[in-house]
């Protein structure tokens, strides 16, 4: 190998090493601070070099441009690397100084069902800004795994599970009786009704879920007993059952429209797992109103450089798969019918 | 840690309980009995991953648990290493497959779960199923590795590789899939969080993991086998790095992270 080669292979190395020994680090300080840490200027000069010497690489050695798998991985390295900084918050920085793109970075946004609203409250800082555009939450809503279940526990720890389904008796053994749920509320509230307290469900903002649960001793003797999902233990039984009441999330939906002037140009309900994309941002179920379920909370991302960072993940991994294992795979296949 | 007394419990504490003893004959130069009892272990561990999907009636590769127990019928990759690749090490793949039955018969949970809202995703079975390949290559690479290391050669009649040689042949194996594990690991963190990279310890010590075994491949090629020990030590210190990823983030909850309803 020529000196000059030799000595980019062992910066290459070196600076392989050297992100090793920085992402361990990275992993003892925890997310927050290793996001700041490698996002510092030094850690820039950093990334600018590994990519630097990549190309440098790439430049030198001829094998990395004529074995078609590890141009891709090298190359398509670059691009992670390009795609990263240019994505980053620096990045974003340094295109509004130089081309006056002025992109939110990533942010979060606020918005109560039925109105619409374009303002996002930057991470990291105080600041708000304005999309070019709105959106308009039309709906949000949980969803639970089905069916749902009411456990009931004696105090001799036997156990049931049974599903809630309104009206359904389900015996419980010849000791116990039976149990009815009689209704589930979404909204517990305590009004009065001729002169006595009587439950009903609330239909204005706000969530308080229970089940009214009859149970039947053996004897015929009926109790009725609430249940509630956010005060376990809260129920008044008799001394014999503890009951609970515990609802499993599967999803947080929050239907969405976006809204430009008075035009609704794009429509999706976004999910955990299934952001919506539109005019360079994409949006994310992130939190939502746990006591009322009134508004939920997005989660907004620029998407500059994410593109490129996908490309140099198609061309790392299609480069690394074709040069260690099917590269092989094809030359052994040929050199069988030879 | 838990003990599972259940008959999927039972199928995997058998599976263990064969894979041992093929090791222990293996070691003690049965070779014959052995291989029978590492078949016997795979054709148990083929019941018990056939008894859960049974019972969960859908493909078991939803949680961990059912990940590992996939795992477990580790029969059919130490055949392809032998076959394909000429490297081979009975016992220790037999040993492989005891240790990865481990989590599943004493660590997770075998409820079948509800899966919460980030975990549902197309991607969480190819992604964890790279990672979870990549490891037992991994593993097998390790043990050759040692085996450069404490000089034990092959027999001349078996006609498989020199220990240097196996190491770097099961890496190259590996090394796809463990960075296909990473990148779709990636891809999913941008789909479910917002961010391709969050800087979050597990993905910082998946990164480091992966870059051990990139220096390892160039250091390999600036070097060839020249220095054997150090391409050995390059091996085994890529599979610590890959042990702190998996357990130490998980189980000792150390950094608490992103990552920590993993466990
Ligand atoms: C930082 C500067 C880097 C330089 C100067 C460099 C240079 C090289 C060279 C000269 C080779 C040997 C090619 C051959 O077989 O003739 C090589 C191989 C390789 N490089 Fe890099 N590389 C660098 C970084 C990376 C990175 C970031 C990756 C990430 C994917 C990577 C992945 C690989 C792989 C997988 C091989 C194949 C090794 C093998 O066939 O054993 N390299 N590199």
């Amino acid at each position: 190998m020529h000196k000059y080669r030799r000595t980019i292979m062992w910066l290459g190395l070196l600076l392989i090493i050297v992100l090793t020994v920085l992402s361990i680090y990275g992993a003892f300080i925890g997310a927050e601070r290793a996001e700041h840490f490698f996002n510092q200027p030094p850690l820039a000069v950093f990334w600018m070099a590994l990519a630097t010497l990549l190309i440098v690489g790439i430049a030198a050695f001829r094998r990395l441009v004529r074995i078609p798998g590890l141009l891709l991985m090298h190359a398509g390295c670059v691009l992670i690397l390009a795609g990263g900084m240019w994505g980053s918050h620096a990045g974003h920085n340094l295109q509004k100084k130089l081309f006056r793109i002025d992109k939110i970075h990533s942010g979060r946004m606020a918005i109560y069902e039925g109105s619409s609203d374009n303002r996002v409250a930057l991470d990291g800082t105080r600041e708000q800004k304005e999309l070019p555009f709105s959106l308009k939450l039309k709906d949000f809503r949980i969803e639970y795994y089905q069916p749902v279940y009411l456990r009931i526990q004696t105090h001799q720890g036997r156990q049931w599970k049974i599903p809630v389904e309104v009206g359904k008796e389900f015996p419980l053994g010849d000791e116990a009786g039976t149990i009815k749920i009689v209704k589930a509320y979404e909204n517990f509230k305590v009004g009065m009704e001729e002169g006595k307290s009587a439950p009903f469900d609330d239909p204005s903002p706000g969530s308080n879920p229970a089940l009214e649960v009859q149970i039947t001793e053996p004897n015929g003797q009926a109790a009725t007993q609430y249940v509630f999902e956010r005060f376990p233990g809260h129920s008044h039984n008799q001394g014999k059952f503890s009951l609970s009441y515990h609802r499993v999330i599967s999803d947080y939906i929050s239907e969405l429209q976006i809204v430009e002037g008075d035009k609704i140009v794009a429509e999706k309900d976004i999910e955990v797992n299934h952001p919506l994309r539109f005019g360079g941002y994409h949006f994310y179920q992130s939190s939502y109103d746990d006591k009322a379920g009134q508004y939920t909370v997005l989660q907004v991302v620029s998407d500059t450089g994410l593109y490129v960072v996908y490309a140099g993940y198609w061309m790392l991994c299609i480069g690394v798969i074709w040069h260690l294992w099917l590269r092989h795979i094809f030359k052994r296949i040929q050199s069988k019918y030879k | 840690m838990e003990i599972k007394y259940t008959i999927q419990g039972l199928l995997i504490y058998m599976t263990i309980a064969a894979y041992l003893l093929a090791f222990v004959t293996t070691l003690l130069r049965r070779p014959k009995s052995g291989h029978f009892l590492y078949l016997l272990g795979f054709a148990i561990a083929v019941c018990s991953f056939g008894y859960r999907w049974y019972h969960v009636r859908h493909v078991p590769l939803q949680n961990l648990f059912e990940v590992f127990l996939c795992l477990g019928m580790i029969y059919p990759v130490s055949l392809f290493c032998r076959r394909v690749l000429r490297v081979g090490s009975d016992a220790a793949d037999m040993l492989i497959g005891a240790i990865v039955l481990f989590p599943a018969g004493f660590i997770f949970h075998a409820d079948p779960q509800q899966l919460p809202p980030a975990l549902q995703s197309w991607l969480f079975i190819p992604h964890v199923a790279a990672y979870m390949f990549s490891y037992i290559f991994m593993l097998m690479a390790t043990f050759q590795a040692f085996c450069q290391l404490a000089g034990i050669n092959p027999k001349p009649g078996e006609n498989l590789l020199s220990p240097e040689e196996s190491t770097y042949r099961i890496i190259c194996m590996g090394f796809p899939l463990l960075t296909l594990g990473l990148i779709l690991g990636s891809y999913w963190g941008k789909l479910a969080w917002g961010d391709y990279w969050g800087w979050d310890p597990k993905e910082l010590w998946s990164l480091a993991s992966w870059l051990v075994f990139l220096g390892y491949l160039h250091f390999r090629y600036m070097f060839g086998k020249k220095h054997p020990r150090i391409n050995s030590l390059w091996a085994i210190a890529g599979m610590a790095v890959i042990i702190i990823t998996l357990l130490w983030v998980n189980l000792s909850r150390i950094f608490s992270g992103l990552h920590s309803y993993a466990t």
